[in-house]
């Protein structure tokens, strides 16, 4: 339950537009309404679930490669035949090989082909007579299955793609008989009204009241066991891929695909997409191995990606979803197209950075890039083992241990006491970031290795700060050294403070104390009264704090003008988090005061720990 | 109070000073004569230094900004680090892989006369008629090892006493150091490269015009150049040289490269064939740039780079320590943080940072030496560009800007500064005249005067250097200049350079003696009486454009026939011609307050025909830097309250030089703590173009949202502001601490302070009261010092000085 009561209005998404190139999917309309009759028998509840991870599949984030990248791509010479036509059996054999190469050692296994493999070069879609997509042609002459077949003589996975549904195209007239379900046709796999589902209405909804919707999905899944795929993205999935509302309610389709993989007894990841709503992350821990937090990486343009469009967006995205993702279920930002820099469309600095936001937030490691032809430097990012290591470790997923603006630090705990550290500097301009160790919980000294440039780097006291380049970043192993810093800590529902405007506390179980502020909006304002240190300096203060989304607070000590923070999401208004942020402090008693601004919307305020020492 | 007279100069025991070392830099380099070329010129290698003047460490980081990060190419205006050699300016990336220099030189200038009026009068302004500063070169040092991803401990000083840029950093254990400066003895940009630890550069140095230039490199004799032509026939070049005692240096096509070179030095120079001079149509046909400076690199390569280095620190330092400040110690915390940081910090947190408050001034002077020595004066960005295409062309505006940017010189002890815009003026002096009688009648001017006489000089809001004027004209422009002209003969006293700036002001006041007409005015009392006011004006960018008597003219008229007087009797020249004019100036209106707002009126009218909150403080000209308006028994009570309710109702709220203008005038009224929060506010972190002051100090003028520019005026002008609250003068009197703030209150010393009369002041203040004070005569006679409510007669001769304490 949300407790906040006054939640932000909700932005418009961003990446509405974004998405042009894929309404070509929608191609197929059925003339004409079928009628459909009712199902004939069958539960209407679907089977109890068993957990995502139960089949072994994605007990680490998945490694390899796409082809979506590529096919998206205006990059000349990538698609001769028509948008997408980069997809084509030759072309995933190509790509087959150079990952076994070069990458498979470093653990990259899967060749998933996206979307279009049932289409022509025109993206008409071909089917079966069961209704099913059928291998188109003259993309895959020998089927999928001799794709699938190469694949695996190479030592790696193969993974196939469909859109959720029942694609409007595989209605023929509704009479369409569904494979191995004696008097289940394609009207009966339907809601009647043919009401349309996924991202790009491209579907029928399918209505498991009717156990014939069940059936095709179980068609559909046998088709690529029988093939022998170890992997499907499911597409378009809601509440997700930009919908809402229960015809985009794809949780039933999810739990099918995840009972029908199992029914074939060969182990299948299934990975869903795109922008999958965070409110709904139990049902994607319970039916998927992974979910695509966020809307495309790739631009559609010249290049595969580009900075701005979509990928900085994953550093505000990602926080919420930090605590989602463990074994048997990984968030996933999106390919990973850092191996060529031309071809990418980014800079060095931004390929370093865009790596090593994946790798700490274990995300799937699935470059989009053409192995062919991968420059030095993108061999270099993509084959750092240490890099790879942070990623497929068992670490918890990082989480920005700063304020996240234009500077950020992101931290993880390593189960061995060290941490993994990253420093990011998403301005256009040169930057640059301290990471304090008393962000991280220690004082004195701390030993930091450099994952990126492979080296030691030494001893650094209390902080280590670097130069960033624009959209840089840095990697770094911190081993502490020193002590654990002692902290005081102040309860933001106390007596002592003094709220302003609608501020109020509130009831929070994972709050410390049982309780928090919130309400701060509008020219609400939370001030700490008595912040005793003993000495004058500049402290590093820790802010616990609860926001399901993100939110700025302007943080000030002593009736100075603070700054305006912006704080990462904690995921949901249950879940607390913290950051700490800098404020000069005088010896004796100091205030401690944030405020939402006039207009603005500020977290809910847990607590403060303020160092006792400098 | 004590007053202990000293016999000579060298016994002062300066505060902070160490003027000792003057010695030293006498040998590295003559400044230029007033009056003098100051141009790109062949010149005689030299004096080396005998002796080291490096500063040791501890007493260079009394003057050193520092920072944690570089720039880049998209960033330099904001991240540059600017070098100077008062005409070759450079900002510097200081990008271990990829060092660039955008270098400008303060002559290279398209545009020209400018000399045929609009329709409407005024005066064509665009980049091609009027014209604009624009970059010179840019030059790269390429070394492909060390890209920022993989640098640590990465580190850049600006040495602001010494005039260095030092970025030091690590790969893979060596440490890596460079120097930047700008010389003026050797006349070029040095870069020296060295290392710590065994390691080695390689790379490629090039150099690129920015107008379409083609760069070629000559084999023998290891340099790259290029040189070409403006549309407006200016000529210009620019050449650089690269050496090493160590690994290869090579010409590789276009391009100079270096491999496995354990140090390095490269030397850039360049400049035009502008020359201050309209009768040779501001060119010096003997001067082949790209020649010259091809001529100019050669020679500094002879010398080694620790010989640059010391030739340039000697001549460096020795301006630099004309003057010395402190407002008091920061805590260790803030000693910690980097410049950035601070400023960040010092907004954020609100508690003052004496040493960054100190520091903020010393780089204004450290602009001021950097751009503002033997060549033309600074403009609105001085000689720091990051395009062809800035705002307002980085021209001269004279309806406060470049006034402003002379406010400091000789306050802080950069007297010899000033004189790039006294030799401005006086090179610009005859085709201000012709203009000025050519066209300034012209009928479709609205400011033409309305009797049809004419005569003098006067100039255009925007000026260039070719004589021509841009947008809009600007009658009383003449006698704002004057203005700062006049104020430089208070300070030094210097009769030799009255002399020479005497024809400006004597042509001034020939034209106000054509413009002013008049009018009958009813007083207060109802009496009439017939007065002399100017014709039709424009309040400094606001108002009505057709006002007659506005406050801005009757006080710089008033202010200028005063000046007139005082440099008739001073010369001897023209004493009847004084006296006309001494009772033109009795004539003259003056503002009165307005019984509606209760301010001191702006444009002869009770009523607020502008902006409240308007930028310029045009009718506070009395207070600010005129003396007309002053806090004591001296101005009328009404005026007094008049002027401090408009300064009140302008706000404390602008940017930039508005603010230092504001913080000027607040301290002129003595309230300490509203001067000090205007300094304060420029010094606010700029963000997204904001206003304020940039990661490298620079003052940022946000033009848009999200688009802020450099204006350098503020760099000065808040400095000028800072002095002005240590020490008032004006002849005859100087007081001491009229607007210290608490925030510098505990103790500080300031040294080397200009004083009008001809007098330079020491003093330091323990708990806000003055403990010791030092007056030196560089020509004044006799003053009135005031301190913490006494007031004493001085005497001296010039070169006496004198020394008192306890001063309450």
């Amino acid at each position: 339950m949300r407790s906040s009561s006054t939640p932000a209005p909700r932005a418009a998404h961003h990446g509405a537009l974004r998405r042009p190139a894929r309404a070509l999917l929608v191609l197929a309309v059925t003339a004409g309404l079928a009628v459909a009759a009712p199902a004939a028998t069958g539960a209407a509840t679907p089977a109890a679930p068993t957990p995502a991870a139960a089949d072994g599949t994605a007990a680490t984030p998945y490694m390899g490669w796409s082809s979506w990248s590529m096919q998206s791509s205006q990059y000349p010479g990538l698609n001769p035949n028509g948008s997408y036509s980069y997809l084509t059996e030759a072309n995933v054999l190509k790509q087959t090989d150079a990952l076994a190469s070069k990458l498979k050692d470093y653990g990259y296994t899967y060749v998933n082909i996206d979307a279009g493999w049932w289409m022509d070069n025109g993206w008409t879609p071909g089917y079966d007579q069961y209704g099913r997509q059928r291998p188109d042609p003259v993309r895959f002459p020998h089927g999928m299955k001799a794709v699938a077949d190469h694949i695996h003589a190479k030592g790696l996975k193969a993974g196939i793609y469909l859109p959720v549904g029942l694609e409007k195209g595989a209605y023929g007239d509704g009479r369409t008989p569904i494979l191995n379900a004696p008097g289940c046709t394609t009207a009966d796999a339907v809601y009647p009204d043919l009401r349309t589902t996924n991202g790009w209405d491209s579907a029928y909804k399918l209505d498991f009241a009717n156990p014939c919707a069940q059936a095709y999905v179980d068609s559909q899944a046998q088709a690529f066991a029988d093939w022998g795929y170890d992997f499907l993205k499911l597409d378009g999935v809601g509440p997700g891929s930009f919908k809402s509302g229960d015809n985009y309610d794809n949780v039933p389709d999810v739990a099918a695909w995840q009972k029908a993989i199992a029914a074939t007894g060969r182990p299948i990841h299934l990975e869903i997409s795109w922008s999958l709503d965070i409110g709904h992350a139990a049902d994607w821990q319970r039916y998927s191995d992974g979910w695509r937090i966020d809307t495309d990486v790739e631009c559609y343009c010249n290049t595969l990606v580009t900075w701005e469009n979509s990928v900085n967006d994953r550093w505000k995205d990602a926080p919420a979803w930090s605590g989602k993702a463990g074994p048997g279920g990984w968030n996933d930002l999106d390919a990973i197209d850092v191996g060529n820099g031309a071809m990418d469309g980014l800079t060095q600095a931004e390929r370093q950075s865009y790596m090593t936001l994946w790798a700490i937030n274990k995300s799937p490691l699935f470059t989009g890039d053409d192995l062919t032809s991968l420059d030095s430097y993108g061999v270099s990012l993509l084959t750092n083992r240490e890099v790879i290591a942070v990623d497929q470790n068992s670490s918890p997923v990082a989480r920005p241990v700063t304020p996240v603006g234009d500077q950020q630090v992101w931290a993880a705990k390593n189960p061995d006491g060290s941490y993994t550290v990253a420093l990011f500097n998403l301005a256009g301009a040169p930057a640059s970031v301290t990471a304090d160790w008393a962000a991280l919980g220690f004082t004195g000294d701390a030993s930091v290795r450099d994952l990126w440039n492979k080296r030691d780097l030494g001893g650094y006291r209390d902080r280590i700060t670097e130069a960033l380049p624009a959209h840089g970043s840095r990697l770094f192993t911190v081993e502490p050294n020193g002590r654990t810093l002692a902290t005081t800590g102040y309860e933001a529902e106390s007596a002592a403070n003094t709220l302003g405007g609608n501020a109020s506390v509130a009831g929070c179980d994972a709050c410390s104390g049982g309780k928090k502020v919130g309400n701060l909006y509008g020219g609400g304002t939370l001030r700490f009264n008595d912040v005793t240190v003993k000495k004058a300096g500049i402290y590093t203060v820790k802010v616990r704090y609860v926001s399901g989304d993100p939110r700025a607070v302007t943080v000030s000590s002593n009736g100075g003008n603070g700054t305006s923070l912006p704080f990462p999401s904690t995921g949901d208004w249950n879940t607390t988090a913290t950051v700490s942020v800098s404020l000069a402090l005088k010896a004796g008693a100091n205030t401690i005061t944030f405020d939402s601004g006039a207009d603005g919307y500020a977290p809910d305020i847990d607590r403060i720990d303020v160092p006792q020492s400098l | 109070m004590d007053i202990q007279p000293s016999a000579s100069p060298a016994d002062r025991t300066g505060t902070t000073g160490r003027r000792g070392f003057l010695t030293l830099a006498a040998a590295a380099g003559a400044t230029a004569a007033l009056g003098g070329l100051p141009a790109f010129t062949a010149s005689a290698a030299p004096l080396r230094p005998a002796q080291s003047p490096l500063l040791s460490a501890a007493d260079a980081a009394r003057n050193q900004l520092w920072w944690q990060a570089p720039g880049s190419a998209g960033s330099m205006i904001g991240q540059g680090l600017p070098v100077g050699n008062g005409r070759l300016g450079a900002l510097a990336s200081n990008d271990p892989g990829a060092e660039l220099l955008m270098v400008t030189d303060a002559t290279l200038w398209t545009g020209g006369a400018n000399g045929t009026l609009q329709d409407d009068g005024q005066f064509p302004y665009g980049r091609d008629d009027f014209g604009s500063l624009t970059l010179l070169a840019q030059l790269t040092v390429a070394i492909p090892g060390h890209d920022l991803g993989a640098v640590d401990n990465y580190r850049r000083v600006l040495d602001l006493a010494q005039g260095v840029v030092t970025t030091t950093y690590d790969v893979a254990g060596v440490t890596y150091r460079r120097q930047i400066f700008a010389s003026r003895p050797d006349d070029a940009i040095v870069l020296t490269f060295s290392q710590l630890g065994g390691g080695s550069y390689t790379g490629t140095v090039s150099l690129a015009g920015t107008h379409g230039e083609t760069t070629t490199a000559d084999r023998a004799s290891g340099t790259a150049s290029f040189g070409a032509a403006l549309g407006n026939g200016l000529t210009y070049g620019s050449a650089v040289t690269a050496y090493s005692g160590t690994g290869k240096v090579a010409v590789d096509g276009t391009a100079l490269t270096f491999s496995g070179c354990r140090d390095l030095t490269v030397v850039l120079s360049g400049g035009t064939d502008y020359a201050p001079d309209a009768s040779a149509g501001f060119r010096d046909p003997s001067v082949d740039p790209e020649r010259l400076a091809v001529t100019k690199v050669r020679n500094a390569a002879r010398a080694s780079a620790t010989a640059l280095l010391h030739t340039h620190v000697a001549d460096f330092r020795a301006v630099f320590e004309q003057f010395g400040l402190s407002l008091g110690a920061s805590s260790p915390a803030q000693r910690e943080l980097d410049t950035w940081q601070r400023v960040q910090a010092r907004y954020r947190d609100d508690v003052p940072d004496p040493e960054l408050e100190a520091a903020y001034l010393q780089y204004g002077r450290y602009l001021m030496i950097s751009g503002s020595r033997g060549s033309l004066p600074a403009g609105l960005q001085g000689v720091w560009l990051d395009g062809n295409d800035p705002d307002w062309m980085g021209d001269y505006h004279t309806d406060i800007n470049i006034q402003m940017n002379y406010w400091l010189a000789d306050r802080a002890g950069l007297s010899g500064c000033f004189d790039a815009f006294a030799d401005y003026c006086l090179a610009q002096l005859p085709s201000w005249t012709d203009t000025t009688q050519r066209l300034f009648n012209s009928p479709a001017n609205r400011y033409r005067n309305s009797n049809g006489k004419v005569a003098g000089w006067t100039v255009a809001i925007s000026t260039n250097p070719y004589g021509g004027g841009g947008w809009w004209w600007h009658p009383a422009g003449n006698a704002w200049l004057c203005h700062n002209l006049f104020e430089h003969y208070e300070y030094t006293q210097d009769i030799g350079y009255l002399g020479k700036v005497y024809p400006l002001i004597k042509g001034a006041v020939e034209f106000w003696e054509a413009r002013l007409v008049t009018t009958t005015v009813t007083d207060a009392s109802g009496a009439s009486r017939e007065v002399l006011i100017a014709d039709s004006d424009w309040s400094p960018e606001q108002g009505p454009l057709d006002a007659k008597g506005i406050t801005y003219a009757q006080e710089l008229v008033w202010n200028l026939f005063g000046h007139y007087r005082t440099a008739t009797q001073a010369l001897g020249r023209d004493t009847g011609h004084s006296a006309a004019v001494e009772a033109l100036r009795n004539r003259l209106y003056l503002p009165v307050v307005s019984p509606k707002t209760g301010w001191l009126e702006e444009w002869m009218s009770p009523d607020n025909l502008g902006e409240t909150t308007h930028r310029h403080l045009s009718p506070l000209f009395g207070l600010f830097p005129g003396d007309r308006i002053r806090p004591d028994d001296s101005t009328p009570k009404d005026i007094l309250a008049g002027a401090t309710a408009l300064l009140t109702a302008r706000g404390m709220n602008s940017f930039g030089w508005a603010n230092a203008w504001r913080s000027l005038c607040w301290a002129r009224l003595k309230d300490a703590e509203k001067a000090y929060q205007l300094v304060v506010t420029n010094l606010r972190p700029s963000a997204d173009g904001s206003n304020g002051s940039a990661m490298n100090l620079f003052d940022i003028y946000e033009v848009e949202k999200g688009r802020g520019i450099f204006q350098i005026d503020a760099n000065f002008g808040t400095p000028a502001a800072v002095v002005e609250m240590l020490v008032y003068s004006r002849p005859g009197h100087v007081e001491l601490l009229p607007a210290l703030p608490a925030a510098w209150a505990a103790a500080g010393s300031v040294s080397g302070v200009g004083v009008r009369g001809g007098f330079v002041a020491d003093l330091s203040w323990r708990d806000g009261k003055v403990t010791q004070a030092t007056l030196r005569s560089v020509g004044g006679r006799t003053t009135t010092l005031v301190a913490g409510g006494a007031s004493r007669r001085i005497d001296l001769t010039p070169g006496e000085s004198v020394t008192l304490r306890h001063l309450s």
